[in-house]
């Protein structure tokens, strides 16, 4: 059953470019929704019944016979499902609308399904080797859709992200190379046995800095953050929500902590979790003032990302079970809330034309929806209560106290109203104050576009008022499943 | 004598000169020479398998894509025919295959792995059995990077 995350998508892609042949548009749309929605039907009703008694290993069999396909699943892979299946069943929905005047429909949805494929298959190896493998599905497809609409900027900047992301790649496959090299081995388990018996700090700190640069830069941390900032907004807005929302954080946050909890060992107060304390903390900082100098709405959105995921890893950075928690958590709730941020952006975009937010104003009249499932994007990221992302940023802020990280504590809080701040002018430029006379004929998003943000909205909300449910259920698990290694 | 360093040097050079070479196709002899010297720096090192792959793969097979492309097309972006080509690469594709699986095959069973590795027996048994789940992600890779060019080479439709 495990399988079918990783085998799905990849069979519907493999099969999309013909049944393009057939249906330019309606089969296309309705098959890819339809696996997404499988998906996310089977992260959230099986997922957790499955892992009750721990994590769960699979082997596949084909006609009897053993095969080795050995996948696993535990709390935290299933929680990164469970954002993975969200996310890409509203970007799915949105993107009915959205992505028709792109044409070629069938070829986007078997490279969004490639993306899919690829960030399920990462979290659900157990093998440094398939990590990497998985790694390089996500970020081919990534590439592809990017540059989807083939304008001088997304061609730049799609090449942009291949040349950094390449290098990433490189230094990844390189630490997997000595660690193979070292320990003989490539399965989690094995790597990590291995090491334990070994005395050769200097070739684990040359790996630890090696994966520390490849998922960085993945992850976009500061100072790894450089392609992030074109990528992100050139994309079109179902991909930026893909980009910013799962794959910066599955490529990135969920590959660095997985391997650094579960192979390295990270322990609280080791050098490695003061390293990533310290990334987490400058991006979470920095990125929030090269926020609010921005003037285009979605390389705002796109600095913001950086200075979240800075939150995550700062959470995760601590090492303590309440700081892993609370990272994790964020890591959730800034999916959700980012996702309908660039959806939102992109209905704005195309009912505009523009980015620029000067020339936006009083969108709010026009486009009610849009402006209020934004706000409560916007306050969620901000650390607004009730919503999501109060919880999660407070569980972290909370953590560092708890561990005597004061001076980090107050540099959160305060990276905190930086972000409140930028998310305001947001508000107050595009959809707020009086309507310019050029936005009079400005109409609200289609139904499918309207219907995603609005979905992703409730979850924003739902997981604020819910939020005891959610961390005793979905994150908690995940922490206890990092803590403990499979 | 230690070829190491000099096949290392020999690596940089013509994939320096793969990337700064204008005229494309001293940019792919580049390529398949730096592949070459990489083939030769893997039998060295005790890799046989990465060896024969990296020349039949790379220098090869990739190679032969390239001239084949450089040649069909003119800059203009007319396809120009010839008929030699036509007839050629096929004969030299199938010739290349057969030499491949016939290479492949006397050597899947011979050479041992890493003797340190968690997997044993030999190249064809981990590969086949133990490492299945890499041919599976192999084969992603290959599709995502196919519907990456075919999005990419479209015809363009017009959007705002």
């Amino acid at each position: 059953m495990i399988f079918l995350f990783i085998g799905l998508p990849l069979v519907v892609a493999a099969f999309m470019p013909l049944i393009g042949k057939i249906s330019k548009k309606f089969l296309p749309d309705l098959l890819a929704n339809a696996v997404f929605l499988v998906l996310f039907v089977l992260a959230a009703t099986s997922g957790r019944q499955l892992i009750a008694g721990g994590p769960v290993l699979q082997s596949l069999s084909w006609l009897g016979e053993p095969v080795a396909v050995q996948i696993a699943v535990d709390g935290f892979s299933l929680l990164m499902l469970m954002a993975i299946a969200l996310v890409t069943l509203c970007v799915g929905l949105y993107s009915i609308n959205y992505m028709t005047p792109y044409g070629s429909k069938a070829n986007y949805y078997a490279l969004l399904l490639m993306m899919v494929t690829g960030m399920n298959g990462l979290v659900l190896v157990t093998d440094l080797f398939q990590v990497y493998l998985f790694l390089e599905v996500a970020a081919i497809a990534s590439y592809a859709l990017v540059a989807y609409g083939l304008e001088h900027d997304e061609l730049e900047a799609s090449f942009k992200y291949l040349m950094l992301s390449v290098v990433a790649s490189a230094a990844v496959l390189i630490g997997i190379a000595i660690l193979f090299g070292m320990t003989g081995s490539l399965g989690f388990a094995g790597v990590a046995d291995a090491l334990r018996g070994l005395d050769s700090k200097l070739a684990v700190g040359a790996c630890a800095a090696l994966f520390l640069m490849g998922f960085g830069l993945k992850a976009a941390l500061i100072p790894f953050h450089a392609w992030l900032p074109d990528a992100h907004p050139s994309a079109p807005a179902p991909i930026s929500a893909m980009l910013s929302g799962l794959l910066i954080k599955v490529s990135g946050v969920y590959a660095l902590t997985r391997i650094f909890f579960n192979v390295f060992g990270l322990a609280p107060g080791a050098w490695l979790s003061q390293i990533l304390m310290g990334l987490g903390i400058v991006s979470a900082v920095i990125a929030a003032f090269l926020a609010i100098g921005q003037k285009d709405l979605k390389r705002m959105l796109a600095y913001s990302s950086i200075s979240q995921v800075g939150y995550v890893v700062l959470g995760i950075g601590i090492g303590t079970p309440l700081g892993v928690a609370g990272g994790l958590f964020h890591l959730f709730n800034h999916a959700l809330a980012k996702s309908l941020l660039f959806l939102n952006s992109g209905s704005v975009q195309q009912a505009t034309g523009t980015r620029n937010l000067d020339e936006m104003g009083g969108l709010a009249k026009r486009m009610p929806v849009t402006a209020a499932t934004s706000l409560v994007g916007s306050l969620s990221i901000a650390g607004v209560p009730p919503l999501g992302g109060f919880w999660s940023k407070l569980i972290i802020i909370m953590a560092l106290v708890q561990a005597g990280h004061g001076v980090l504590a107050v540099a959160a809080v305060l990276a905190s109203v930086v972000t409140l701040w930028y998310y305001l002018v947001i508000q107050r430029k595009a959809f707020f104050g009086k309507l310019d006379e050029k936005w009079k004929a400005v109409k609200e998003a289609p139904f499918w576009m309207t219907a995603a943000t609005v979905i992703l909205a409730l979850l924003v909300i739902g997981t604020g008022i819910f939020f005891s449910a959610i961390f005793k259920t979905w994150i908690q698990p995940a922490s206890d499943a990092l803590a403990k290694g499979f | 004598m230690n070829w190491q360093i000099p096949l290392l040097c020999g690596v940089v050079v013509f994939c320096g000169l793969a990337i700064l070479a204008k005229d494309l196709i001293k940019a792919a002899i580049g390529l398949a020479v730096a592949s070459v010297l990489l083939g030769i720096l893997f039998f060295t090192m005790n890799a046989p398998y990465a060896g024969v792959f990296e020349i039949s793969v790379v220098a090869g097979l990739i190679t032969v894509l390239f001239m084949l492309t450089i040649a069909l097309t003119k800059a203009e972006g007319e396809v120009r025919e010839r008929r030699w080509v036509k007839i050629a690469f096929p004969l030299f594709f199938v010739a290349f295959i057969v030499i491949d699986v016939l290479v492949m095959k006397s050597l899947l069973s011979k050479v041992q792995v890493v003797a340190s590795g968690a997997e044993s027996g030999s190249f064809g048994d981990v590969l086949w059995k133990q490492r299945t789940f890499d041919l599976i992600g192999q084969l992603a890779v290959i599709l995502a990077g196919v519907f990456a060019v075919l999005a990419l080479f479209r015809k363009k439709d017009k959007h705002d």
